[in-house]
């Protein structure tokens, strides 16, 4: 099996008709689904959050088999993880995409685990501690995108079971989990 | 999404002192990499400058690593004091918890035991008293009655037994015709077949001892004394 970046790439990935959008509707739906999970899967493993259309990402091509996905296939596939809410388009022209192979949802209620197990409850944390702090590091959430942060933080604080503030203002914003 | 006042957790002084503290340990560590990076940077300029053989340049490199290591000792200082303060807060945070807690559960105790009242129980105690001691003495008048009853027939049993053993005490007497107190002695124990025994040991008591039966003591004594100083005259020679 070839490896890309540690990441194991399944069987699919070395077949030439894969790369090419198909245009019989069986076949397409099921390569959709071959792809989409394969992105969600590569990108959970690498810690990727954003994909960019123009950009040369290693997954939509195989130098192996000289093959490498087109545009519109690209924007094919992502557009289907959008429709499942798997991703988001980042902007209109749809150049750069969100993927979350978590959802937001998720994403809260994975802050929300790790912040009982470690007993962090009434304390208060830097967004950054979050993101690349010494307590974080081994779980899910070391290297995490702001802006997921951000909004699985609003999304729990919503629910009241975070604040988030800022002291003065050199300071990091912060994050104050309740029990 | 009604739900304006959603309880968030309130955010404190302490909470933002915290913070402030918290992105200062962050600033200082960043600042520490690239204090690392730099020395490490002069470091290689150093080596390069020497092997193009030029030394004053060198040197000069050197001194500036020397100036970097210097502020980075500082910033080392510096991050342990913000770590300690972080760590005295969160220790008096957890002592005020702990205070906080005990006091709650010392209120708990006294609200349980105001609701007994240390009156209700003296009386309580007093009248289980009462009680047994009328137990007690209930207990008292019927065992009176079994033991008047029952005293009777021991007093009527003593009397029996002692005029039994008085009985077995006199036939005694006619049996021997030895001195009768030793006689008196022996045959409370005698049994009929041993009766040849006992004159036999009467016999040996009359051979052996014949000093105690005579009645004048100053005699018995004056015997005794001989005996005594033979015995005397017999251990002399030996300690000489």
């Amino acid at each position: 099996m070839q490896k890309l970046g540690g990441f194991k790439l399944p069987h699919f990935f070395n077949y030439p008709p894969y790369f090419t959008l198909q245009p019989v509707r069986e076949t397409r739906e099921k390569q959709v689904q071959l792809w989409k999970e394969l992105i969600l899967d590569y990108c959970r493993s690498q810690k990727i959050f954003v994909i960019g259309l123009e950009e040369d990402f290693p997954l939509f091509s195989n130098p192996v088999i000289e093959r490498s996905l087109s545009h519109e296939a690209r924007e094919v596939f992502l557009s289907a993880l959008v429709a499942e809410g798997r991703a988001e388009w980042m902007d209109k022209s749809h150049k750069k995409c969100l993927i979350l192979w978590l959802r937001i949802q998720a994403w809260a209620d994975y802050i929300l685990n790790f912040v009982k197990e470690n007993g962090f409850e009434d304390s208060v944390m830097t967004v950054e501690d979050i993101q690349s702090g010494i307590e974080t590091r081994g779980t899910e959430l070391a290297g995490i995108d702001r802006c997921v942060l951000m909004r699985a933080l609003r999304l729990l604080e919503q629910k009241g079971k975070a604040a988030i503030f800022k002291g003065t203002s050199t300071d990091d914003e912060g994050v104050k989990f309740s029990a | 999404m009604g739900n304006i006042f959603v309880k968030k957790p309130k955010i404190t002084d302490v909470d933002r002192a915290i913070l402030s503290l918290k992105t200062q340990r962050r600033k200082l560590a960043r600042h520490q990499q690239q204090l690392d990076a730099v020395i490490e940077a002069e470091k290689q300029a150093a080596r390069d400058l020497i092997r193009e053989k030029r030394k004053d340049r060198a040197l000069l490199a050197l001194k500036k690593k020397k100036t970097q290591e210097e502020l980075l000792k500082q910033v080392d200082a510096w991050l342990i004091n913000v770590e300690q303060q972080l760590a005295d807060i969160e220790l008096a945070s957890k002592q005020k918890a702990v205070f906080e807690s005990l006091k709650a559960g010392n209120n708990a105790i006294k609200a349980i035991q105001s609701e007994i009242n240390l009156e209700d129980v003296r009386k309580l105690m007093d009248d289980t008293e009462e009680a047994k001691a009328y137990q007690d003495e209930i207990n008292a008048i019927l065992g009176e009655r079994l033991s008047a009853e029952d005293e009777e027939d021991v007093l009527a049993e003593f009397e029996n037994l002692e005029s039994e053993i008085t009985l077995q005490s006199l036939p005694a007497v006619p049996a021997s015709s030895v001195p009768s107190t030793e006689a008196a002695r022996k045959t409370p124990k005698v049994q009929p077949e041993a009766g040849l025994q006992v004159e036999d040991k009467e016999d040996e008591v009359l051979e052996l001892p014949e000093v105690p039966t005579t009645t004048p003591v100053p005699a018995t004594s004056d015997d005794i004394s001989t005996k005594a100083t033979r015995i005397k005259v017999l251990e002399e020679p030996l300690p000489a």
